[in-house]
C-alpha cells in the first residue's frame, strides 16, 4: 500500500489527529506564554539598587533563577520528562499538557526579559520625567516596545513545541505522535512507512499554518511607529 | 496656587548617593525667580544634572526642602508632581510607538483632558515649535530629524502648560548649525510662553546666550557662582569659576559676549548732528538707511576712518575681527536690516571687558 492509498483510506483520522496536534500545541504555547510574559513583566520592573535591599532584588533573583531553571529543563530529553511525570499525573492529556507547557517557558521568558530590558533608557527616563508611574510605564511604554521581541519568542517556541508534542504520545497524549509512534515501532511492517511519512508531513503543515497566523498577528499587533 | 516671586526654591538641598561618603550635591540653597531661564553649568560630575532632577524629584534629595511656587513639594507624590513640570531630555526621548500628536498628548491624557482638547493642543504646540500640524501630527518619531524630534520634545513638555520646565542638555546631541537655530527658536518661544526654565548644559556659549542667570557648579556638587551671565564672565567668584569660564584666555570670552547684550555707544545719522560736536559719531547713510561712511567722529578724522559694520546678532569677537580687518578703531553695530544700532569702540574692549579683580 503506498502513501497516497494510505492517506486516502485514513484521511478522516489523519486530519483529526492533525487538528488535535495543532490544538495541543496552541493550548500549551498559550498557557506557557501567559505565564512567561507575566513573570517577565513582574521581574523586569527595574534594576536593583546595589545599596538598598528592595523588591528589585527579589525580582532580579527570581528572574535569573527562573531563566536558569527553564533553560536546564530545556536540556532534559523530552522522552524522559514525559515519563518522569507519569507517577505524578498518570497517563493522558494532563501529563502531556503540563510537560509541553514547561518546554515552552524558556524561550518566551528569555525574549520577554531581553525585550523589556532593551528598551532605550532615554525613553524610560523621559516617561518617568513626564509623570509615568512604574506600572503605567511598564504596560504602555515598555511592553509595546518589547512586543516584537516577545512575539518572536512565542513563534520560535511554537515551532519547537510542534516537534516535542509528537513525543507526548508515549504518555498517551493527543496529536500526530500517535501516528508517528505507531509507524516507528512497527517499522518494516505494512503501512509503517506511510504512517511515519504522513505524520512528518502533517507536522510541517501545522508549522506552516502557525507561521501564517504569526505573520498576521505580527502585522496587527506591532505598533506602526516601530514596524520595520 | 499663589503668585510668588520665586518659582523654585531649594533650601539646604543635599544629595548623598548610597554607598558614597561625599555628597553629589552639597547643601544647596538656590532661588529661581518666576519667568527666568536659569542655566546650570559645570564640569561632568559636578551635580548639575542631579540638582535638576531633584527639582522634579526624579532623584530624591537626601535632605533639604524643595518649594515649588510657594508649595513644599518635598514629600508629595512624585508622579503627580512631575505631570505639573515640563521635562525635556537629549534627543527628546520621544516614544517611538506613538505618533507625534500622541507623544505631545501624553501628559494631558494622564491629566484626563478630553480627546478634542488634546488634539487641538497638539496642533497649537506643533505650530508654536514651527512644525506644520497637518504634515507632522500623524508621523512617527523615527520619520523626523534630530532637530525636529527635539522640537516635539519641547512641545510635549509644554503640553499641559506647566509653569516650570526642566531641560537636561536638550540640544546636546544636535549639530552646531541646527543647535544655533533651535536656541534662537527656544528664546522666541520663551518670549511667548514666559515659563520658569531650568536648563542643564555643558556649553558656556549656550549658557551665556540663553540664560538670564547662570549657576556654575564646582566639583563635589558645590554651587560656585550664581549670577547673571555678564557678572559670571567679568567677575568670576573664585579661581574655579575663573578657570571654568576661561579666566586666562580673555580673548575666548569675547566670543561668548553677544553684542545685543552690551551697552553700545549711540550713533547718529542726521546731517544736523555734524555741527554739535557732542561726541556722538555720525554716519552717512544710503537710500535704505544703511551706514556707508563716517561723516563726523569726535576725536579723529572721519574721512580717514573706514566704516565697518557688524551685525547685532554677532559677538564681540566678530566686532574685533572686522575692526582688525578694516584697521578701524570703532565699528558700527547694525540690525538685521542693516540699520545702525550703535557703536563699539576699540577702547571699550580694554575698559569694559577686561578681567577685573574680585570685588573691584
Amino acid at each position: 500500500m503506498n502513501v497516497f492509498q494510505y492517506f486516502g483510506e485514513n484521511s478522516a483520522q489523519i486530519i483529526a489527529l492533525t487538528i488535535q496536534h495543532a490544538q495541543f500545541v496552541f493550548y500549551c504555547v498559550a498557557i506557557g506564554s501567559i505565564i512567561s510574559v507575566a513573570l517577565g513583566l513582574i521581574v523586569s520592573t527595574g534594576e536593583p539598587n546595589p545599596n538598598r535591599f528592595s523588591f528589585d532584588w527579589w525580582a532580579t533573583g527570581i528572574r535569573e533563577g527562573s531563566l536558569l531553571i527553564t533553560a536546564a529543563v530545556l536540556t532534559i530529553p523530552s522522552l524522559a520528562l514525559f515519563v518522569l511525570f507519569l507517577p505524578i499525573t498518570g497517563l493522558g492529556v494532563t501529563t502531556a499538557i503540563i510537560v509541553l507547557t514547561i518546554y515552552t517557558l524558556y524561550t518566551v521568558l528569555r525574549n520577554t526579559v531581553a525585550g523589556l530590558t532593551a528598551v532605550d533608557r532615554s525613553i524610560l527616563e523621559s516617561a518617568r520625567g513626564l509623570g509615568y508611574g512604574r506600572v503605567r510605564r511598564l504596560l504602555t511604554i515598555q511592553l509595546p516596545l518589547a512586543w516584537p521581541v516577545i512575539l518572536n519568542g512565542i513563534r520560535v517556541t511554537t515551532l519547537i513545541s510542534i516537534s516535542i508534542a509528537v513525543v507526548a504520545s508515549i504518555v498517551q497524549g493527543p496529536g500526530l505522535g500517535k501516528l508517528l509512534l505507531t509507524g516507528i515501532t512497527r517499522i518494516g511492517a505494512a503501512n509503517a512507512f506511510p504512517q511515519v511519512l504522513i505524520g512528518t508531513v502533517m507536522c510541517l503543515v501545522v508549522a506552516a499554518v502557525f507561521e501564517i497566523v504569526f505573520a498576521i498577528v505580527q502585522r496587527l499587533t506591532i505598533p506602526r511607529g516601530i514596524r520595520v | 496656587m499663589s503668585e510668588t516671586e520665586n518659582m523654585i526654591v531649594l533650601e539646604a538641598v543635599e544629595k548623598i548617593y548610597p554607598g558614597s561618603t561625599s555628597p553629589a550635591v552639597e547643601r544647596l540653597d538656590m532661588t529661581i525667580p518666576r519667568g527666568e531661564i536659569v542655566m546650570l553649568i559645570g564640569p561632568s560630575g559636578c551635580g548639575k544634572t542631579t540638582t535638576l532632577k531633584m527639582m522634579n524629584r526624579l532623584i530624591e534629595p537626601t535632605s533639604g526642602r524643595i518649594i515649588l511656587d510657594g508649595d513644599d513639594v518635598t514629600d508629595v507624590n512624585g508622579d503627580q508632581l512631575r505631570r505639573k513640570i515640563g521635562y525635556v531630555i537629549q534627543q527628546g526621548g520621544l516614544f517611538p510607538h506613538y505618533s507625534i500628536a500622541d507623544n505631545i498628548g501624553v501628559v494631558p491624557k494622564m491629566l484626563g483632558w478630553d480627546k478634542n482638547r488634546i488634539k487641538e493642543r497638539a496642533d497649537e504646540l506643533l505650530h508654536l515649535v514651527g512644525l506644520e500640524p497637518s504634515t507632522y501630527r500623524d508621523r512617527y518619531p523615527r520619520q523626523l530629524s534630530g532637530g525636529q524630534q527635539q522640537r516635539v520634545g519641547v512641545a510635549r513638555a509644554l503640553a499641559a502648560d506647566p509653569p516650570v520646565m526642566l531641560m537636561d542638555e536638550p540640544f546636546g546631541a544636535i549639530d552646531p548649525i541646527t543647535r544655533d537655530r533651535l536656541q534662537d527658536e527656544f528664546l522666541e518661544i520663551q518670549r511667548t510662553v514666559g515659563k520658569t526654565i531650568c536648563f542643564v548644559t555643558h556649553d558656556l556659549q549656550e549658557a551665556v546666550k540663553l540664560g538670564d542667570r547662570i549657576a556654575v557648579f564646582g566639583t563635589g556638587g558645590r554651587l560656585a557662582q550664581y549670577d547673571d551671565p555678564d557678572t559670571v564672565l567679568t567677575h568670576p567668584a573664585d579661581d574655579f569659576v575663573s578657570d571654568f569660564v576661561g579666566g586666562g584666555a580673555a580673548v575666548r570670552r569675547l566670543s561668548l559676549l553677544e553684542l545685543s547684550r552690551l551697552e553700545l555707544h549711540p550713533i547718529e545719522t542726521e546731517e544736523k548732528a555734524v555741527g554739535n560736536r557732542n561726541g556722538t559719531p555720525v554716519a552717512e547713510v544710503d537710500g535704505s538707511g544703511r551706514p556707508v561712511a563716517w561723516r563726523h567722529l569726535p576725536d579723529r578724522d572721519a574721512a580717514g576712518t573706514t566704516l565697518v559694520t557688524v551685525p547685532l546678532s554677532g559677538t564681540v569677537y566678530d566686532a574685533v575681527d572686522v575692526m582688525l580687518d578694516g584697521s578701524a578703531s570703532l565699528v558700527a553695530v547694525v540690525d538685521e536690516e542693516g540699520l545702525p544700532k550703535g557703536v563699539l569702540h576699540w577702547n571699550d574692549l580694554v575698559a569694559g571687558l577686561k578681567t577685573r579683580e574680585r570685588g573691584a
